[in-house]
């Protein structure tokens, strides 16, 4: 995942948006976590201006956290933390994707099906 | 016989004659002595004369003399200390009495020389010292800005958090090594080295602050109700300015309390308030910063303490060259505020925030975006073509706001109509906002109140909650149906059997209605009149 392509040198710097801090309240976070703002869009102050957009960027719908941080042409670092400040406070959601792992394997449901079948024909 | 008087006679003649030789040279002698005492006591007198004289000369010879000393001694030392320190005094002669004379002159030409040569060279070390720091800091800051991509990238390429962290933090010691370096350069006499595209101001604002360690403590309130933006060549020079005066805000105050800035839009440019409640300047600093500011004089490294103090000086070389002003007063909060205004004329532009959004970081806008009509315009040219677009204030606006709720990702709102109905506050209740004026809602209600005889038909489609935007061709037919309404009234009252009944006033402006109505001014006239 890259940015979007900028143009010119960046005038904010990107510790600004954590006050320097990359490491996340949580570490369950990933770049395709799945960010949707919570149900109460409760109120926004006292939160700072990049909790704000990231707030109202995901009021659209659902964005991977790699997505917002393209959007807010952030690292994906410091957007993890803004995301876990704000799941700490109960205004964000993160759901983690659904690995390929956790499917049930292939094999299995074929046992399971032939099993089935075999109990319909016995 | 004959012989005795003849002796007699001759020795009588004789003897006469040697008397009146003798009356003769006595008489010469006598004369001769005296004009002989005559010329002695001349001689005499002239000799005393000389002899003061001598004593007069030697004196002032050695008055001269001690005068030269002094010279040497006391009055070139004062010069040269009082070249370096404006506040020294240079003493004056040491005898008054030469005041005026040709050794007051020479010694006074020497002075001027003296200065001359010392000024001369002053600038031409200082001038040599600029150049040597100019060289090395364009240098040191290309690299450094070369450091910054490269920690950029890597910023977005490594996501353990670790890592991540200690890039971050690199990236800020270097943002401030970056503006030390940046501001010793501009007051060498350098350009601030790097160009940006068009801006929004606060970004500028948030960026200057990301340059200073401390920056938590500024608290950044955006008053501004259009997407301001600074023009490409007077980013990076607003940049400095305001991190320097930043940077004195966070540096004489206590590491505790916040330093507020303000973004605020005005009727001519865009100011940036920082206020700060540190120890304050006295009067005489606040003197020389303001002198400074101004960048009338040219900058001396070695007038600038050591180590050089930069930062006025830095901000009054960008003021001169680009065009903002600077200023320091004492600030409400006790400490010092410091004032950057930003012309609107050659500096300021308004953004297409679609096209280009804020930085995250920058500071929410808190002021009503439907409102900024008449202040707009006074930005230059980009009024016209920019405007529609009416976008991130209104939007970022009602996030703050905590409304907005059923929105989905449209971000733009269509216009100030829905203004007055959406707006709840977090806490329910409805909150007024500026708007454009709507001249229905003055119109309708003395219309109805006031005007019976003209029949409903004419009030009721002016209500203000039916159509409070109505293009000139509406508000044409409104008119027209008003005032038919009234000559039908009028009509009514002449023909019917009561004629006591006051004809039904009629708006003045009825004729050529439509063009009128475009101002907003003109209904309000036309709504004066029948309350007459």
């Amino acid at each position: 995942m890259t940015p979007p392509p900028r143009d010119g040198r960046r005038l904010v710097p990107a510790y600004l948006a954590t006050t320097g801090r990359a490491r996340p309240s949580r570490n369950t976070l990933d770049r395709l976590t799945v960010l949707h703002g919570a149900a109460d869009p409760s109120t926004v102050s006292g939160l700072r201006p990049e909790e704000i957009r990231l707030l109202e960027l995901l009021r659209g719908g659902a964005l991977s956290l790699a997505e917002a941080a393209a959007h807010l042409r952030l690292p994906v670092s410091v957007v993890k933390v803004l995301v876990a400040d704000l799941v700490d406070t109960g205004r964000l959601m993160a759901r983690a994707p659904i690995p390929d792992a956790e499917l049930p394997e292939r094999q299995i449901l074929e046992k399971v099906l032939n099993g089935l079948r075999t109990l319909k024909s016995s | 016989m004959t012989e005795i008087p003849v002796a007699l006679t001759v020795i009588l003649s004789v003897g006469t004659a040697a008397a009146v030789a003798l009356a003769l040279l006595l008489a010469r002698s006598t004369r001769e002595t005296r004009r002989l005492r005559q010329r002695s006591a001349a001689a005499d007198k002239d000799l005393q004369e000389a002899l003061r004289q001598q004593a007069a000369l030697a004196g002032r010879a050695q008055a001269t003399e001690a005068e030269v000393r002094h010279l040497a001694g006391a009055r070139i030392p004062d010069l040269t200390a009082a070249l370096a320190h404006p506040n020294v005094p240079v003493r004056g002669l040491l005898d008054p009495s030469f005041r005026g004379t040709e050794v007051d002159r020479a010694l006074t030409t020497v002075l001027e020389q003296v200065s001359d040569a010392v000024t001369k060279e002053r600038l031409r070390v200082d001038g040599a010292a600029q150049a040597a720091m100019r060289g090395a800091t364009t240098t040191i800051q290309a690299l450094l800005y070369q450091l910054q991509t490269r920690l950029q990238t890597m910023q977005e390429r490594y996501d353990d958090p670790f890592v991540a962290e200690d890039l971050l933090a690199a990236d800020f010691l270097n943002e401030q090594a970056l503006r030390r370096i940046q501001s010793t350069a501009i007051v060498c006499g350098a350009w601030p080295g790097l160009t940006r595209q068009n801006s929004h101001l606060g970004d500028i604002v948030v960026g200057a602050m990301s340059r200073l360690s401390g920056y938590e403590r500024v608290q950044v309130t955006n008053q501004l109700r259009d997407p301001v933006g600074v023009v490409a060549r007077a980013v990076e020079p607003a940049a400095v300015v305001l991190t320097e005066l930043l940077a004195n805000a966070l540096h004489y105050s206590h590491p505790e309390l916040p330093v507020a800035v303000t973004i605020q839009q005005g009727n001519r440019g865009a100011s940036v308030i920082i206020d700060d409640a540190g120890v304050g300047m006295h009067a005489e600093e606040m003197d020389r910063a303001q002198r400074m500011m101004a960048g009338q004089d040219s900058v001396l490294l070695t007038e600038l303490g050591d180590p050089p103090k930069t930062g006025f000086a830095t901000v009054g070389q960008l003021a001169k060259q680009y065009g903002f002003t600077a200023s320091v007063e004492p600030s409400p909060y006790g400490g010092v505020r410091a004032i950057v205004h930003i012309p609107g004329e050659p500096l300021l532009t308004l953004l297409d925030e679609e096209e280009q959004p804020m930085s995250p970081m920058a500071p929410v806008p808190r002021a009503s975006a439907s409102s900024a009509a008449p202040v707009a315009s006074a930005l230059p040219g980009h009024t016209a073509t920019q405007r529609p677009a009416q976008p991130e204030p209104a939007q970022a606006d009602t996030t703050q706001l905590g409304v907005g709720a059923g929105r989905t990702s449209e971000p733009t709102r269509p216009g100030p109509a829905d203004d007055p109905h959406d707006q709840l506050s977090e806490d329910g209740l409805p909150r007024r906002r500026r708007r454009r004026p709507v001249p229905y809602v003055a119109l309708g209600t003395p219309d109805e109140a006031s005007a019976p005889a003209s029949g409903g038909d004419s009030a009721a489609p002016a209500r203000p909650a039916e159509a409070p935007q109505a293009s000139p061709e509406e508000s044409a037919q409104r008119w027209a149906a008003f005032q038919r309404g009234t000559n039908s009234g009028r009509e009514a009252a002449e023909t019917g059997t009561h004629p006591q009944v006051p004809p039904a006033p009629s708006p003045a402006p009825d004729h050529g209605s439509a063009v009128h109505h475009d101002h907003y001014a003109d209904p309000r006239s036309a709504e004066g009149n029948p309350q007459e």
